[in-house]
């Protein structure tokens, strides 16, 4: 049917589009092994909600449907680790990495690392796949203003992290509002 | 304005434009895509497209159905439960299946496609292999029963499907030939897994 045609014709398209990009953001935030599950995951989504996919630039879209993916994950493995305890077998050691391996700059991690899960993944948004407010609302469901003010905000504490740890080392961690 | 930190941070990213990725050109890429195709987008969520051991994961949230043939939706009129007086109530079976899989992303969308009823009830009892819920809301089916039966196998009564029943806890539940899905189409009462619902079955 041309109706199937196209459908896969499209389907084919994103998966160009996003396939590569979403390798990189899912083995950024989660191990390799995971991070091959929830690719899977994520491309049958795209699948079943093509209908629901944006006509242009579907990566965006595609990042919250990983990033709902990786929180079924999470969800999962520690549902998982509550029935383990419960049923009193040896927990066992997932680390499960929240924030993907820094690499060498120890001191932007620490710095990333003191901060609250929320600013850190705005700013890995923004760094690393290199999304401005516009990309990243639909990606953390904000409205555009409210992604430019979270990203302004987790820049200023990651700053202030950063530069307070030349007088504290452990680094600390700022108030919002200042 | 500050993009020495964006620079900074895009320095240390562990997947940068260096690391390799597979394309979709890639024979294990096509064959993932080309299953995934092959699946049916209405009705019936994935069953046999299984791609590498990550298929494990798109199949649970059908698995948590498959295997509960030994439910079956019953509207019973009360054998061991007396009917209340309004209306029987809707037993289900919580089929204890395996938690190690993960599940699909959750959308409205897939949830509408594997639920046949689903509510929000309140524990009211635990007893033994069977926890008691009064509905709250119905989103979809048995609308005139106010109370639902969950049968659990035995031991797992406390913890179905890694959800953990307790008395006076809100939980939002769904199923499908009359056993409980869980892989979060079911769950405790939360604003996220409530406006789920909400979306997949829109009230009138």
């Amino acid at each position: 049917m041309s109706s199937e045609s196209d459908r896969r014709q499209r389907f084919e398209a994103i998966a160009d589009e996003v396939f590569e990009p979403l390798q990189r953001y899912l083995r950024r935030r989660t191990r390799p092994a995971d991070a091959e599950d929830a690719l899977a995951e994520v491309m049958l989504t795209v699948w079943r909600r093509l209908d629901d996919a944006p006509s242009g630039v579907a990566l965006p879209w595609c990042y919250g449907i990983a990033r709902r993916a990786l929180a079924n994950q999470r969800r999962g493995m520690r549902r998982h680790l509550r029935l383990v305890e419960k049923i009193g077998s040896q927990p066992q050691q997932t680390s499960t990495p929240d924030t993907a391996e820094q690499g060498p700059d120890a001191e932007l991690a620490a710095a990333l690392d003191s901060l609250s899960d929320d600013d850190r993944e705005v700013l890995r948004l923004w760094a690393w796949e290199q999304l401005d407010p516009r990309e990243m609302a639909p990606v953390l469901d904000l409205s555009v203003n409210a992604a430019t003010l979270r990203l302004s905000r987790a820049r200023k504490r990651l700053a202030e992290a950063i530069a307070g740890q030349d007088h504290s080392p452990a680094g600390h961690r700022s108030v919002e509002g200042t | 304005m500050r993009d020495e930190i964006r620079e900074r941070m895009a320095r240390s990213d562990p997947m940068h434009s260096g690391v390799p990725t597979e394309p979709t050109t890639d024979e294990s890429s096509r064959e993932l895509l080309e299953r995934i195709m092959s699946t049916p987008t209405k009705e019936q969520p994935v069953k046999d497209a299984a791609p590498r051991r990550v298929w494990t994961i798109g199949v649970a949230a059908v698995a948590a159905l498959v295997l509960a043939i030994a439910g079956g939706l019953a509207l019973t009129g009360g054998d061991e439960t007396p009917p209340l007086a309004d209306a029987p109530p809707l037993e289900l079976t919580a089929g204890g299946e395996d938690l190690m899989a993960s599940c699909i992303a959750f959308s409205p969308a897939d949830l509408e496609r594997v639920a046949e009823v689903a509510f929000e009830g309140t524990v009211t009892a635990v007893d033994g292999n069977t926890i008691t819920m009064a509905v709250d809301t119905w989103f979809r089916g048995s609308e005139e029963a106010s109370q639902v039966i969950l049968n659990a196998p035995q031991g797992m009564e406390a913890l179905i499907g890694g959800i953990p029943f307790e008395v006076g806890g809100q939980y939002l539940i769904s199923a499908q030939d009359g056993t409980v899905n869980y892989c979060g189409f079911s769950g405790e009462s939360t604003p996220d897994l409530r406006a789920g619902f909400e979306a997949a079955f829109p009230q009138g």
